[in-house]
C-alpha cells in the first residue's frame, strides 16, 4: 500500500523541529532513516498529519567520547554501529547485536534514535541500550531532560518520549568488560522469539560484578532479569550459579503466547539461552564453564 | 526551512544524469522512479521493507526504495538496475554471471539482487558472508544456489578493477 497524505517539513535545526512538534501537538512524526516509520505508514497503521524530516540537520550523526561515556546522536546509523572502530572498542555489545537488525539495506538507512523511539519489544538496539544502562536525552520547547533507560520503555512500541519531545542523544556509560548475546528467530531476519544479552565485569579474584542481564521478546518491553542479576552478583558464576540464574530468569517473566511461540516455550528458551550466554561470557573472560 | 506543501521540487542524480522534478511528498522513491522517471527496472513487491525487490543504490549504499520518500532523494546520487549494462546488446559482468549460473527464473527479484550484489564490488567475501549479505532480497524460484554461484564468480573480477573503486562501499 501507499502512505496516506501528510504535510512535509524539512527543518534545518533542532529548535525548528521542536517548534513544529509543539504546533502539531502529537500529530507529527519525525522521519530519520524511515526503516520503522515507512512500513507503518505504507501499511496505514499510522497516518500522521505531518512528517518532520530531520535528514538535513547537521550534527545529528555525531559520536562523542567523554572519558568512559559515549554519546550517539539520534541519526547515528546502524551501519556505523556495525563498522565503526570507535564503537567496536567502546560499545562492542551494540556492534555485536546490530548485525541482527534487519538486513543490509535496512542497516544502511536505520538509526539508533529511530529504533529507540519505535521501541519494538523484540528490538536489538532497545535491549542493548537497556543492558548498557544508557540515558536517553529528550528535548522540547519546555526544555531538556534525561531519562534513565530503565524508565524509558513504557510498553509495546511506547516510550517516555512526550508528543512534543525529540530524542536528541543517547548517552552510554562505561561499557562492562565482558558481554554475550544470543537470539532465537523462526526465520533469518525475523523478529526475535527470545533474545538474551548479558554484560559484566570480573574482579581479580574471579568474582563477577555490575552484572546486567536483559531479555527481549518476553514482555511488552525489553526487561532486566533482576532476580537473576542479584543471584549472580559477586559470585564466580560457577555452574550451579548459572543454572539457578537461568531458572530465576524464566520464573520471573510473563511472556506472550503468540504465533511465534508459546509462553512455555519462551520460558524454556530464556532459561536455556541465559545459561548459554553466561557460559560464553565466562569463556570470553578465559574461563570454561564447568 | 522548506514550507509544508504536498508537492516539493527535488534535484538529484539518476544513473549519471541530473534531474529536477516536482514530486508529491507522500510518494515513495520506487513509485517515483517507475512512474515519474520511467525507470521500471526497479520492481515492487511488498512495499513494507521485507522482500527487497525495490533495492536501489543511494549515495553508493543499497537501500529499499519503498522505505524512502521520493523527497529524500533530493541531492542524492541514485543508481538503478538500468545503470548496469553499458548498452542494449551487452550485459554488465554481474548480469552475465547471473545468466551463466541460472541465477534467475522469473526474474522479478533480479534487479534487487543485482543492485545489492553490485555494492559488494571490491570486497573479499566467502559464501557464508555472501549468503548473509543477500538475505534482504527474497527469491521464490531459484533456491538461491545459482545466485550465490554467480556472485562468487563475479566478485574476484572486481578486486583489481579501479573503475569500480568509487562505488565499492557497503
Amino acid at each position: 500500500m501507499k502512505a496516506s497524505d501528510f504535510l512535509y517539513h524539512r527543518p534545518e535545526s533542532v529548535p525548528q523541529v521542536l517548534g513544529l512538534l509543539r504546533d502539531y501537538a502529537g500529530g507529527a512524526r519525525i522521519l530519520a532513516g524511515g526503516q520503522s516509520l515507512m512500513p507503518m505508514m505504507n501499511l496505514r497503521l499510522w497516518r500522521p498529519a505531518a512528517l518532520i524530516d530531520i535528514g538535513r540537520i547537521p550534527d545529528l550523526e555525531r559520536l562523542e567520547q567523554k572519558g568512559d561515556v559515549t554519546i550517539l546522536g539520534p541519526r547515528f546509523p546502524y551501519w556505523r554501529i556495525e563498522n565503526d572502530r570507535v564503537i567496536a572498542e567502546r560499545l562492542p555489545l551494540l556492534a555485536r547485536m546490530v548485525r541482527k537488525v534487519g538486513d543490509r539495506q535496512v542497516r544502511n538507512r536505520g538509526t539508533i534514535g529511530g529504533s529507540l523511539v519505535q521501541a519494538d519489544p523484540t528490538g536489538e538496539m532497545p535491549l542493548g541500550t537497556l543492558i548498557l544502562g544508557a540515558t536517553i536525552h529528550a528535548e522540547s520547547i519546555r526544555g531538556r531532560r534525561a531519562i534513565p533507560v530503565e524508565q524509558y520503555f513504557l510498553g509495546s512500541y511506547a516510550t517516555a518520549i512526550e508528543p512534543d519531545e525529540m530524542l536528541v542523544a543517547v548517552e552510554y556509560p562505561r561499557h562492562p568488560a565482558y558481554f554475550s548475546f544470543a537470539e532465537v528467530n523462526r526465520r533469518h531476519n525475523d523478529f526475535a522469539v527470545v533474545s538474551v544479552a548479558v554484560a559484566g565485569d570480573r574482579a581479580a579474584d574471579g568474582t563477577w560484578h555490575n552484572l546486567r542481564i536483559g531479555l527481549g521478546g518476553v514482555d511488552e518491553t525489553p526487561v532486566l532479569a533482576l532476580a537473576a542479576m542479584r543471584r549472580g552478583e559477586g559470585t564466580l558464576l560457577q555452574a550451579p550459579d548459572i543454572a539457578q540464574m537461568g531458572i530465576l530468569a524464566a520464573e520471573h517473566i510473563d511472556p506472550p503466547d503468540d504465533f511465534r511461540a508459546s509462553a512455555d516455550y519462551r520460558r524454556h528458551l530464556t532459561r536455556v539461552h541465559l545459561t548459554r550466554v553466561l557460559g560464553s561470557m565466562l569463556a570470553s573472560a578465559g574461563f570454561r564453564e564447568e | 526551512m522548506s514550507d509544508s506543501s504536498n508537492q516539493i521540487e527535488i534535484c538529484f542524480e539518476i544513473n549519471g544524469r541530473q534531474v529536477t522534478q516536482t514530486v508529491p511528498v507522500r510518494m515513495h522513491a520506487a513509485d517515483f522512479l517507475r512512474h515519474q522517471i520511467g525507470l521500471t527496472g526497479t520492481h515492487l513487491g511488498c512495499e513494507q521493507g521485507i522482500c527487497g525487490m525495490c533495492t536501489i543504490s543511494v549515495d553508493d549504499r543499497p537501500v529499499k526504495s519503498c522505505l524512502m520518500l521520493a523527497v529524500q532523494l533530493d541531492g542524492a546520487k541514485v543508481r538503478t538496475v538500468e545503470s548496469l549494462a553499458p548498452d542494449e546488446t551487452e550485459l554488465h559482468p554481474l548480469q552475465a554471471a547471473f545468466k551463466r549460473h541460472h541465477a534467475l527464473q522469473c526474474g522479478f527479484c533480479t534487479p534487487g539482487f543485482l543492485m545489492l550484489a553490485r555494492s559488494f564490488a571490491g570486497r573479499r567475501m566467502n559464501r557464508a558472508e555472501i549468503a548473509e549479505e543477500i538475505s534482504g532480497v527474497l527469491c521464490r524460484c531459484t533456491g538461491y544456489e545459482g545466485i550465490l554461484r554467480a556472485i562468487e564468480e563475479w566478485l574476484p573480477g572486481t578486486w583489481t578493477d579501479a573503475s569500480l573503486s568509487d562505488e565499492a562501499g557497503q
